[in-house]
């Protein structure tokens, strides 16, 4: 039975021609002085130089990078601990761990920013701090993310019986949660931090609405640049899609190898 | 050493953390905006007025009817494309199938500022695209308008691709390859096989799929706003208007317009899955 | 007492009542297996022992202490459970090492001690992989070693060798068994497998719906069932009520059921006349070989009766022949439950 094979590869080809046609065209025209016929006309690498000579730009990725830490870490720990006290102590109580973590999925940025910016823009207290606010939503917004991850990596090393076969060994079980199960679980929460990692660094809503014009990243850079000199937005952009591109091949990366590590097992 | 109940109960404090985050930042900030929806922005007591105000005001009207219709279309067009496209990679594995997943992986996180000025650069109204239609005498091209509704709407489709094709692609691994050929040794041809057995069994994904699209659709805001600023009738971009604006912050409005914009997810969410729930009678698996 | 005594135990699961009352003693030194059908409260009681399951009511003593309300980590048992239990981040030594890292023995006590088990279980060159490099047998190897490096005072082995296949299955039968002996670790072993239970145990418990339905040696299990499910679930036995038994031999026996063990029946072509045995003629409905033996079914007077028989080419019996059964009378067992 010979099927029509060409089909199924012209449909993949034209997706992808589609798709990468908008970033194939922002590439070369960071790079060419004049494009207004159908060929792009004087090569150079100008943009980038000017960058990476600009202060403003270069502090702008380091907000990016900063602004991702902090968010990240906080979710890890607090997902982890909560994580512990409910699949091991209180499994009734996991379910609504669970719903909280899911909400952030339905409500997107510009919800969730106007709300938060709308309870504590008038506070008196610590809360009204404007990078306080944006921290917080950040860590709801890939709350999600790292919920899923983290919970799949227990599901896949069986935590259960790891816990177990510990405890039978004389560890506590604390000692096992932390000692055991996480590090074994490191590949997924890794994977699940660069997935937050491509979220926050793609952020603008959350940014503006909250941190107004006060601490711009690379978004904001690219927005306010593109305003005025479109070629030079144009390498911020790259620039942007590279980081991007980086770390979702990492993502891949590093889940290939984690599946691949799973599937090994040697048979008899 | 003996263990007792008792100081089972001392570890409830590493819930602590989680709680006061998502309590700060997810549950009150979200329970606020629904009560003050309910509140005038004048000061007073209980009202519906800001809903009130949604119905009657022509913007609000058309914010909300462009946001649906802008959010169906691409989602539909999104989920059909989606579909050649994860059929294409279920039917054909190999190089070409990873190559895909990869680039669909990399765009997938291409949306918002960036792909605002990819279009600029692309279809603006001195765009590569449009320069390129006068010059080869192409209309549709050189008469492309990206500021508009309709215009935008390539946008859409354009990020609901990558998401729509990587949600269904693991969908089609529960077509198993056996059935197709019990179909084919029971006379059915192809077209019968996808008709019949194929799509009623992914249905339940596709429907999934689609109201992912939707919200996701319905939500897009750093794009839009890059384009427009705060010059179109769409739900998002209003929303923050109620709330940035350079006038005066009109929470009470802004809240009801998050608010109808949350129940419109929501009635997709449910609509899909009632419709859903007829698919999976047969006992098709999700 | 024994060396580990149950005393009443009961667990519920909330609405669902595991273990109904379980007493049960264990020798020192003894290999004793837990043996029954899925759902039966075999592994329960195993947890319950263990600590990871607490009894809703009853007591568990170890060595004559009552251990009830101890933590799992203070017990002193050691377990080896299905599967998955190795540590994955952590080579095989230092998966072994981990015990005797808890109790703080010395670095170099640990190195020596895990190097020696590593050769008893015939692993010493896989010491510095991972788990994931090692077939499953190997894992479960592992994870026999790390248990018992920590010389614990019971050893608990729960289905560790249903995720592995036939052939290497048996290796590792003899091999657990081996071992056991060698270091006199009295060791509570759970299985759904009869065979498996035959080979390794001292004295076997059978468990029937949270309720222990018989126990004893695998001779004892094997040659007097006690009741129609101990005779079901342990050998091949043809089981008949009283009154099938009657059509089939035109004999009236006084028991609610009779069991037959198949190898004991056996075929006669010609008429022989014996007033020590039941006599039941047939004709051959079936058969089915299992390498050195023949299971022939004959229909006795509407009734299925089997009958194994050593294979030999020249006496293969056809479908629809005529035989005649002749069963020692003594080898009959008559069940009242």
């Amino acid at each position: 039975m010979k099927e029509k094979r060409a089909a199924p590869l012209a449909v993949m080809l034209l997706v992808m021609i589609y798709l990468l046609i908008p970033l194939a065209v922002s590439i070369v025209y960071s790079l060419f002085r004049k494009w207004t016929g159908v060929l792009p006309e004087g090569f150079r690498l100008d943009n980038y130089i000017a960058l990476f000579t600009d202060g403003e730009f270069l502090a702008s990725v380091g907000r990016s990078i900063a602004m991702c830490i902090v968010p990240i870490a906080a979710t890890i720990v607090i997902v982890l601990l909560a994580l512990f006290v409910t699949t091991i102590y209180f499994p009734k109580l996991e379910k609504y761990v669970q719903i909280i973590c899911m909400i952030p999925y339905t409500i997107q940025g510009v919800i969730l920013s106007v709300s938060i910016l709308s309870l504590y823009v008038g506070s008196p207290t610590f809360l009204s701090n404007r990078l306080l606010m944006l921290m917080g939503a950040y860590c709801v917004v890939i709350l999600p993310y790292i919920y899923q991850g983290i919970r799949n990596g227990m599901r896949a090393v069986h935590m259960p019986t790891l816990i177990e076969a510990a405890e039978m060994l004389g560890a506590s079980k604390l000692y096992a949660f932390f000692r055991v199960v996480v590090p074994n679980i490191l590949s997924a929460i890794i994977i699940s931090s660069l997935l937050a990692v491509g979220i926050i660094f793609g952020d603008y809503v959350l940014i503006r609405n909250l941190a107004g014009t006060s601490a711009p990243n690379m978004q904001i850079y690219l927005y306010q640049t593109m305003k005025h000199d479109s070629t030079m937005a144009s390498a911020v952009f790259v620039i942007i899609m590279l980081t991007t591109f980086i770390i979702t091949l990492l993502v891949l990366l590093l889940q290939n190898k984690d599946t691949k590590r799973r599937q090994q097992q040697v048979k008899e | 050493m003996i263990k007792k109940a008792s100081n089972k109960y001392l570890y409830l404090l590493a819930l602590v953390p989680f709680l006061v985050v998502a309590l700060l930042y997810e549950i009150l900030p979200l329970a606020t905006v629904i009560y003050k929806s309910f509140l005038p922005d004048t000061g007073g007591a209980f009202t519906l007025e800001n809903y009130q105000t949604i119905a009657s005001k022509l913007l609000y009207r058309k914010a909300i009817m462009n946001s649906l219709k802008i959010s169906l279309t691409s989602a539909f067009v999104g989920i059909v494309i989606a579909f050649f496209g994860a059929r294409a990679a279920h039917e054909r594995p190999g190089k070409m199938n990873r190559a895909f997943t990869a680039v669909l992986n990399m765009v997938s996180n291409f949306a918002g500022i960036p792909l605002a000025f990819a279009y600029m650069i692309l279809l603006g109204n001195t765009g590569l695209m449009v320069n390129i239609g006068k010059e080869l005498g192409i209309s549709a091209l050189a008469n492309y308008e990206l500021y508009t509704m309709n215009g935008m709407s390539l946008i859409y489709i354009y990020f609901q691709i990558p998401l729509s094709t990587l949600l269904l692609i693991p969908a089609f691994d529960g077509v198993h390859k056996q059935w197709k050929e019990a179909c084919t040794l029971l006379g059915g041809t192809p077209g019968v096989f996808w008709r019949k057995i194929a799509i009623p069994v992914l249905m339940p994904s596709i429907l999934a799929t689609f109201s992912v699209l939707f919200a996701n659709a319905l939500a897009a805001y750093a794009t839009i706003y890059a384009l427009m600023m705060d010059n179109v009738a769409l739900l998002p971009v209003q929303i923050a208007g109620c709330f940035t604006g350079e006038v005066r912050i009109r929470a009470g409005l802004g809240g009801a317009l998050s608010v109808v914009m949350m129940v419109l997810m929501l009635l997709m969410i449910l609509l899909t899955n009632a419709i859903s729930r007829r698919f999976q009678k047969g006992g098709a698996r999700r | 007492m024994g060396y580990i005594h149950f005393e009443n135990i009961h667990k519920d699961f909330g609405q669902n009542k595991v273990l109904k009352g379980i007493t049960m003693d264990v020798e020192r030194g003894h290999l004793v297996t837990l043996l029954g059908p899925s759902g039966c409260g075999k592994s329960t009681l195993l947890r319950c022992l263990a600590g990871l399951e607490e009894v809703t009511s009853g007591t568990v003593s170890l060595d004559g202490k009552d251990i009830t309300h101890v933590n799992p980590r203070d017990r002193g048992i050691g377990m080896v459970f299905q599967q998955y239990s190795l540590f994955p981040n952590m080579s095989v030594a230092q998966n072994v090492a981990f015990g005797l890292n808890m109790k703080k023995v010395p670095k170099d006590t640990i190195s020596r001690k895990v190097a020696e088990i590593l050769k008893i279980v015939g692993l010493e060159d896989k010491a510095e992989q991972y788990p994931n490099q090692l077939s499953g047998g190997q894992q479960q190897r592992v994870a026999l070693a790390r248990a018992i490096v920590t010389e614990p005072k019971v050893l608990l082995l729960d289905e560790p060798l249903s995720a592995i296949d036939a052939k290497l299955r048996r290796n590792l039968q003899v091999e657990i068994r081996r071992i056991q002996q060698d270091f006199g670790m009295t060791t509570i072993f759970v299985t759904h497998d009869q065979d498996e239970a035959m080979v390794m145990s001292d004295v076997i418990h059978l468990f029937h719906n949270g309720l222990i339905e018989q126990s004893g040696t695998p001779t004892e299990m094997y040659t007097q069932p006690v009741s129609k499910f101990a005779a079901s679930f342990i050998g091949n036995y043809n089981i008949l009520s009283a009154a099938d038994f009657q059509k089939a031999s035109g004999e009236a026996v006084d028991c609610a059921d009779v069991a037959i063990r198949p190898e004991i029946v056996r075929i006669n072509l010609e008429v022989a006349d014996e007033s020590k045995r039941f006599h039941m003629e047939g004709e051959v409905v079936n058969s089915l070989s299992h390498g050195n033996l023949m299971r022939y079914t004959i229909l006795c007077g509407g009734v299925e009766i089997n009958a194994d028989i050593m294979f030999e080419k020249s006496h293969l019996l056809e479908i629809g022949q005529k035989v005649r059964l002749s069963i020692r009378k003594t080898n009959v067992i008559l069940l009242n439950s």
